[in-house]
């Protein structure tokens, strides 16, 4: 144990929402901070967030956000005694936080081993077995189609089954397969999707839940063993295995049940010798309330922020103490969730198709009001890149209650929300929590496929904004260029 | 006050009638939103300004306002950018006790086509209108039972109407006929008004109260509606001595609104009649300030006007009808043949001795295109002689030989049977009775030579003496909804199908300029609407979904590459807005839009070509269905792009690491051809 070692200036190894996200508690803490950029995100919203700004390298991740050495080199220049990785990029990568540390600097983030642990999906089921938390028929043996279709034949699985990178996170590496003459293909793809995302071409096979709902527990622990967790989040709305919408509490869970899945989380952290935030996955079986492990996410998740809404902690600001070995202060007693929230994340990418957009943001709004948080990576005149993911901003709402906070989220979105230059989410976000069986707590994680059409057909609401603006686009036409000819 | 209005909506016909004959002087049926517009403004006036003489019409006791049908509903589609069916539902809400009149053609509607029965049933009874004045441009009071049935089963008012000429073959004896006829379809008339149009304003004083006093002989009790223009500069006295000879309803429209061709201004009217001793049913001091609120925006539509000024008593011969004015001239303008006119005008006077039928839609525009396309014909090939030649030879054929072709020269004779070779489709289609029966009869077997060439003969057999409601077959409704549904990519409403029935092209246009501009056709002041904002600092003040708004310029860049920026105020808010002109220079991007072409099915960059078993692919390669020839990587995800059909790649458009964007064209492929 090395003892208790104060952050003098944070390096924030991110970009966009997470670097923001992470800057706010610097500034709460008097932390200084510093950004790293890669050239088209040269004007950032989180370059100019910073005290203090590095360029690091080109437009491809590989030579920006994930070149390591670039990144404690530009922590040494700016005399940053910590790296904070938020989420995605480096996040998970144990081989950079075993860096960070080698180089005396302080890993806002957990054990080196227990990422690698945990990045490999095979190693983490076999620990979550020993730990006797449920998991999800599956195998670790599959390097092709054969050997797949094998499996499926000796074990008795059916289709549908899926298909993940051992290393994988955040979807990618991801594919379901119904059919056996599709799973050559779909081998291949996830195969080389991992390969490319995180180095590591290997798979692992897994029984598909039909109608299942995704809850995560959040956990916290320091650095001597004391654990907490901070409840759990319903994440369940996802589209192409990305989530969308996610919810504390949940409202799929009893309260038996609630305490039953938080209870094997804290005991499989304690079995993984985890500290930092983190967050247990599972997968529920809404039709027999069975739930299996998932997966742990060793990292600040992205939507950690309705869990600082229900019960008022900071988990950037905790794992901050973490990281620098203070005592956890907090009992699991202390810990006493008094309101219901929710998130929506606003990608970049057309409702209708889900492609992503790219472009300047030519005019921008943010929600505001009250009960609302936003977390925006972006300004108005700010350019999206196509290099990196499409998040844009993360909308939250709370409120007493389920309907409250849906309440709250429709006036935010609905009301304040206006982003113009590239294409949101947001039509499909406001036609998600207006839809009957949504707001009735009735959905699973093929909601947004099974109901895309109905949800699309909900689009066609102009605001009076829209409305002004086409009338200003006649004037503008007709002022310069006369009286038009159909006239 | 509106609540004491004598006739009002929802009135039973049989009641309205009785009221007016109750009358002891004349109503009055205001056009000023309806064919006053139409005859001296190109149907250019937007109901932004004339619903600001719906509070005065809610009092002046009018009879009914004309406020819809004709050529309003194309304008209205087409360069209004206005839904007839919003115009209503604003009207009716101004002015709920006020009679909403519209003028209908008896199979094309508000079209230019015969429409089937279902198509008729259909669209009248989708509207919401009181009094259908409906008139046949052949007088074939046949084609008018489907509307007259409709109208009459919804408990409206049908207002038959007879179509007025004056010509030798125009009698007494004639108009009679066909006010039988029409007595006969509306089974009496107790609950009728029966109308004249003079829709050319030909009808002198003299003959108007002849004929007037022939129906009222035959027809005690009939209601008789006046309806003329002021072509000819004598509408005031044809009102008179209609009235006089016992005429109940005269039309009129505000004086403000008042140039050449429409109806004669209502004040005079009202002053004109009482001075004779004939009583208005009118209310002065309200009339007095609808036509003052006119005057306050119509200064707004000079643009609009017809570029022939004043008026036309030759109307007498040539006939072209006051709402067909200034559209003809205005096109006359554009085509860069103005100075032809008066000649165009002379064939038109000859035209109407040898086919007989009535100079209003869509008779009118048969007699426009033959006789100006003529025209134009001939002075292109011999000049201005050649066109006073042909006037020359028309004028012997009608006035001195009697149209006895044996009597002019050969030469003369060949050149007279070239008239109608270049005739419209419509006017062939006349006259094989695909309109119903003409007039005064069927032309000359010459006519027929002379339209249809060698094969006349066969053509002529196949003239019908039947109503077109009686050969028209009806149409598929449901497949037509489904062609605008495609063409829209949505679900229409009732409202925008109906349109689509009339008017096709236009009302796509519409809709679709509409989605693009809003309600920019509805809200904006006249001036900013038709020239935009002049110079830096003007502002335009409207009123948008209950809010008030205000867009100031600020500056209007120079055109660059053919696009110019403008920059406006909106609310306080500035804002550029990118404009394109005709010059604006665009890389075009080829899509996939053929079953052998495979685009992208999303945003992205390509990463890779072929696929990782067979590596690369080139032009010429086959490939096989469902297997991947491409990837393309968007936000860190793959996509497979799969061939489409078996066969060879024709075509590569695409090269590794380009952007691409959803829909772009990445191969052509070609179907394998078995060769034997």
């Amino acid at each position: 144990m090395s003892g208790t070692k104060k952050i003098e200036r944070l390096l924030v190894a991110n970009r966009g929402v997470a670097a923001v996200r992470i800057m706010h508690t610097c500034r709460d803490r008097k932390i200084p901070t510093t950004a790293v950029y890669s050239t088209p995100d040269r004007l950032g919203r989180h370059v100019f967030m910073a005290d203090k700004s590095v360029h690091i390298g080109e437009a491809p991740p590989v030579e920006s956000y994930l070149n390591m050495e670039k990144i404690l080199q530009s922590a040494f220049e700016t005399g940053s005694n910590a790296i904070h990785p938020g989420w995605g990029f480096l996040a998970e990568n144990g081989a950079f936080a075993r860096m960070v540390m080698d180089a005396g600097l302080i890993w806002v983030g957990p054990p080196p081993d227990v990422i690698d642990g945990m990045g490999d999906k095979a190693q983490a089921r076999k620990l979550a077995i020993k730990a006797g938390v449920p998991v999800i028929p599956g195998t670790e043996d599959v390097t092709s189609a054969a050997d797949a279709l094998k499996w499926m034949d000796d074990s008795g699985v059916d289709f549908p089954i899926m298909i993940k990178a051992v290393a994988g996170g955040g979807g990618r590496g991801l594919v379901r397969v119904d059919r056996p003459e599709e799973m050559e293909q779909a081998v291949n793809q996830a195969s080389s999707e991992a390969e490319k995302a995180f180095g590591n071409g290997d798979l692992i096979l897994e029984k598909f839940i039909e109608n299942a709902r995704h809850i995560e527990i959040q956990v916290l622990a320091d650095q001597v063993g004391n654990t907490v967790h901070l409840y759990e989040r319903e994440c369940t709305i996802q589209r192409r295995n990305q989530k969308v919408i996610e919810e504390a509490p949940s409202p799929s869970l009893t309260e038996e049940l609630r305490q039953e899945i938080c209870a094997q989380a804290v005991n499989l952290t304690k079995a993984m010798g985890y500290h930092s935030v983190g967050t247990v996955e599972f997968i529920l079986d809404s039709a027999t309330n069975k739930y299996y492990f998932l997966e742990v996410n060793t990292r600040l998740q992205v939507e950690h922020g309705i869990t600082e809404l229900i019960t008022g902690y900071d988990l950037v600001s905790l794992m901050i103490d973490a990281a620098e070995g203070k005592t956890l202060g907090i009992s699991q007693e202390d810990i006493k969730p008094n309101r219901w929230a929710m998130e929506v994340r606003l990608n970049a990418e057309d409702p209708e198709t889900l492609g992503p957009s790219f472009g300047r943001i030519s005019r921008l709004r943010t929600p505001e009001g009250p009960n609302v948080r936003v977390a925006s990576g972006i300004y108005q005149g700010a350019s999206v890149p196509p290099y990196y993911d499409s998040l844009l901003m993360l909308i939250m709402s709370a409120g007493h209650n389920r309907e409250d906070a849906l309440n709250v989220m429709d006036r935010a979105l609905g009301r304040s929300l206006r982003v113009e230059g590239v294409k949101t989410l947001k039509p499909l976000l406001i036609s998600i929590i207006r839809h009957p069986a949504f707001r009735a707590g009735d959905f699973s994680t093929s909601f947004i496929d099974e109901n895309i059409k109905e949800l699309i057909k909900a689009f066609r609401e102009p605001t009076a904004e829209d409305e002004l603006l086409k009338i200003a686009q006649y004037l503008a036409e007709v002022s310069a260029l006369g009286p038009r000819s159909w006239i | 006050m509106s609540d004491k209005n004598m006739f009002r909506p929802g009135m039973s016909p049989k009641d309205l009638v009785n009221k007016v004959r109750s009358l002891p002087g004349v109503g009055i049926t205001s056009t000023g939103m309806r064919d006053a517009g139409q005859s001296d403004f190109k149907n250019r006036l937007r109901i932004h300004d004339l619903e600001t003489l719906a509070p005065h019409y809610e009092r002046m006791d009018l009879f009914s306002a004309e406020v819809h049908g004709g050529a309003r509903w194309h304008v209205g589609i087409m360069n209004r950018r206005e839904s007839p069916f919003e115009e209503i539902v604003l009207l009716r809400e101004k002015m709920p006790n006020v009679i909403l009149q519209t003028l209908v053609r008896e199979t094309s509607l508000w079209g230019y086509r015969p429409y089937p029965k279902n198509v008729i049933k259909y669209v009248i009874s989708q509207v919401d209108i009181d009094i259908w004045r409906c008139f046949s441009f052949l007088n074939d009071v046949r084609n008018m039972r489907t509307i007259c049935e409709v109208v009459m089963e919804r408990g409206l008012h049908f207002q038959p109407a007879v179509s007025f000429t004056q010509a030798d073959w125009a009698t007494n004896e004639y108009y009679i006929k066909v006010v039988d006829d029409m007595v006969d379809l509306c089974g009496g008339v107790e609950e009728i008004v029966m109308c004249i149009k003079d829709m050319a304003g030909v009808g002198s004083p003299e003959r108007i109260r002849e004929l007037v006093d022939a129906m009222l002989q035959k027809y005690p009790e009939m209601v008789i509606q006046y309806h003329r223009h002021s072509t000819d500069g004598l509408g005031l006295p044809a009102l008179l001595a209609a009235a006089q000879a016992g005429a109940k309803l005269l039309d009129a429209q505000e004086d403000s609104l008042t140039r050449f061709y429409g109806q004669p201004p209502i004040l005079s009217l009202h002053a004109y009649l009482e001075e004779a001793g004939i009583p208005v049913h009118l209310n002065r001091p309200e009339t007095e300030a609808a036509v003052q609120t006119a005057r306050e925006w119509i200064r707004h539509y000079g643009w609009a006007e017809s570029p022939f000024k004043g008026t036309d008593h030759t109307v007498v011969q040539h006939r072209m009808p006051g709402g067909a004015f200034p559209s003809s001239f205005e096109q006359a303008e554009q085509g860069g043949f103005l100075h032809l006119m008066p000649m165009i005008l002379k064939v038109m006077s000859l035209y109407n001795r040898i086919v007989h039928y009535f100079d209003v839609t869509p008779g009118s525009q048969m007699t426009w295109v033959t006789c100006s396309g003529t025209v134009n014909r001939y002075a292109k090939e011999f000049g201005l002689a050649g066109v006073n030649s042909l006037i020359a030879l028309l004028t012997k054929f009608t006035e001195e030989v009697d149209q006895d072709l044996d009597r002019l020269y050969p030469d003369e004779k060949t050149e007279l049977m070239e008239f109608f070779t270049t005739a419209p489709g419509d006017f062939k289609n006349l006259i094989l009775g695909r309109y119903g029966k003409l007039p005064a009869g069927w032309p000359a077997d010459w006519v027929y030579e002379s339209a249809f060439g060698d094969r006349w003969k066969e053509q002529l057999a196949k003239r019908s003496d039947a109503s077109p409601l009686d050969s028209t077959r009806d149409e598929d409704l449901d497949a037509l909804r489904a062609d605008l549904a495609a063409k829209l990519e949505w679900e229409p409403t009732e409202e925008e199908f109906i349109l689509y029935l009339m008017h096709p092209k236009d009302t796509v246009d519409m809709i679709h300029f509409r989605e693009e501009y809003g309600e920019a056709s509805i809200v904006l002041p006249t001036s900013v609407w038709h020239s935009g904002l002049a110079k830096p600092g003007d502002t335009v003040d409207f009123t948008m979904m209950n809010k008030p708004h205000t867009v100031e310029m600020v500056s209007v860049g120079e055109e660059h590459e053919g696009y110019i920026s403008v920059v406006l105020r909106i609310n306080n808010q500035t804002r550029v807005f990118t404009v394109e002109t005709p010059r604006a220079v665009k890389t075009e991007i080829r899509m996939a839009r053929a079953a052998n072409e495979v685009g992208s099915p999303i945003t992205g960059s390509i990463w890779r070509l072929g696929n990782p078993k067979r590596g690369d692919l080139a032009v010429g390669d086959v490939v096989h269905e469902g297997e991947e020839i491409a990837n393309i990587e968007a936000m860190k995800m793959e996509n497979v792009i799969a061939a489409t059909l078996t066969g060879r790649i024709a075509e590569i458009c695409i090269q590794l690491n380009d952007s691409v964007i959803e829909g772009q064209l990445l191969f052509v492929l070609e179907e394998e051809i078995e060769e034997e």
